[in-house]
């Protein structure tokens, strides 16, 4: 078994113990777009503090981490285009679907929501699609 | 301080687990979307492994009412699939595939991401910024044609999906002496907001009661507010919200002990409300008042 998917597993434990603690000791669903979300469109309300010391920890500690680990490579595309028209529709999508990989796929798939599987069948598919398209028949990524 | 605390780890634990997991890599994620290019699993597997934990968690929760911590958890979400989830969904997945970022990565990637992450970061968080007033625009559509629909849980209380100000004389003349708003002005456009809706209320001789309930997040001030509208009014209560779900649910907690709380639940359901998860806080209410 290829190194990287044990990485992989491995990573993906300490995200589902991050979501785990969030949920078990401050009862919120550690959804990375609904905190951040909530931040910027000023509904977080009385949970603004912690969302805020969640985001600065997120930031920080992978700031710290990746280059001591060799994995500060993003290899994102330079098309400005293309990362705009994708942030848009990631920042718009999230919110409009109430979650995004981490609220409805780490948290919600577990609980067993209804919901969050649908979501997280209709990301993936149209993940996939939009792939395909660009990368195999349009040359866009 | 015990929240901050515990929301540093769990932010931290996320970042380092999102780069350990290679999830920042644009490449590895893109990879997983791919299955015409020699497609990489390893997403699956953090996934995979990151459920384990989180199922292990719901399952310690449930039959809890609040977490360890003493924090209200989250309600259970509805099941209903509804368009903005739908088209949502496949909008991030658009843009996921496209840049191979989701909001985590974009996070966590910030200082090592370059230009190409702050542009993408700076794009989604208008995107977010946005959601809320394109929400309302398609809010303002769909009222179009809209009927409002008078309710009657009891002899004095009905509840409506939200009303328009021309709806107001047909709420008088059906005998109603107070309308009561639920609805935030944030989810709805300018000419159905509290301002517009006094105007028509107060100009039709009505009582009128602002009372803007946040969905998932009702407080007992909302609680207070409406039972004190319910104990004030001269006669019937007509309460709206975008369903009617949270007038029926603020109702409910407001008038529990003043009767069987089968009964509260049952008026509800005969509506389609389902009070049901709100069972054991209504119990409580009563039990707090008796």
């Amino acid at each position: 078994m290829p190194i990287e998917w044990l990485y992989g597993a491995a990573g993906g434990v300490m995200i589902g113990i991050a979501a785990a603690i969030f949920l078990l000791a401050n009862g919120r669903i550690m959804g990375a777009s609904g905190i951040l979300g909530s931040v910027v469109d000023g509904t977080a309300g009385r949970s603004l503090s912690e969302k805020l010391v969640f985001i600065a920890a997120l930031v920080a500690v992978p700031g710290l981490a990746a280059p001591l680990i060799g994995r500060a490579a993003t290899h994102a595309t330079g098309s400005v285009a293309v990362l705009v028209v994708a942030g848009l529709a990631v920042g718009i999508g999230t919110r409009l679907a109430g979650g995004c990989t981490s609220g409805h796929g780490v948290c919600g798939i577990p609980r067993l929501s209804v919901r969050s599987i649908v979501a997280t069948l209709i990301y993936v598919g149209m993940g996939a699609l939009t792939v395909l398209l660009a990368r195999h028949v349009l040359g866009l990524i | 301080m015990g929240r901050l605390f515990f929301a540093a780890l769990s932010g931290g634990l996320f970042g380092l687990g999102l780069v350990i997991a290679g999830m920042t890599d644009t490449r590895r994620v893109q990879g997983f979307l791919d299955l015409f290019g020699g497609w990489d699993p390893t997403l699956m597997f953090v996934m995979g492994g990151a459920m384990v934990p989180m199922a292990l968690a719901w399952a310690y929760l449930r039959g809890r009412q609040v977490s360890l911590l003493g924090a209200p958890l989250p309600e259970s979400p509805p099941s209903k699939i509804t368009p903005a989830l739908a088209i949502g969904s496949a909008l991030f997945g658009v843009g996921w595939g496209l840049a191979g970022l989701c909001p985590g990565p974009a996070m966590a990637s910030i200082t090592f991401g370059g230009m190409s992450g702050l542009i993408f970061l700076a794009a989604m968080i208008a995107g977010m910024v946005a959601t809320p007033r394109l929400r309302a625009l398609i809010a303002s559509l769909a009222t179009r044609g809209h009927r409002m629909d008078i309710r009657r849980l009891t002899d004095s209380y009905a509840v409506s999906p939200q009303i328009l100000p021309e709806d107001v004389a047909a709420i008088a003349a059906a005998g109603f002496t107070t309308i009561v708003d639920n609805r935030p002005d944030g989810e709805i456009p300018p000419e159905v907001q509290t301002e517009a809706m006094r105007k028509a209320v107060e100009a039709a001789g009505l009582a009128f009661v602002v009372n803007p309930v946040i969905g998932g997040a009702i407080t007992m001030d909302n609680v207070r507010l409406q039972g004190a509208a319910l104990a004030e009014a001269k006669g019937p209560v007509f309460a709206y919200c975008a369903s009617g779900n949270r007038s029926s649910i603020v109702w409910a907690l407001s008038q529990a002990g003043t009767r069987p709380t089968d009964e509260l639940i049952g008026a509800a359901a005969r509506f389609g409300y389902n009070l049901e998860p709100m069972r054991a806080q209504i119990d409580a209410l009563s039990a707090n008042r008796g």
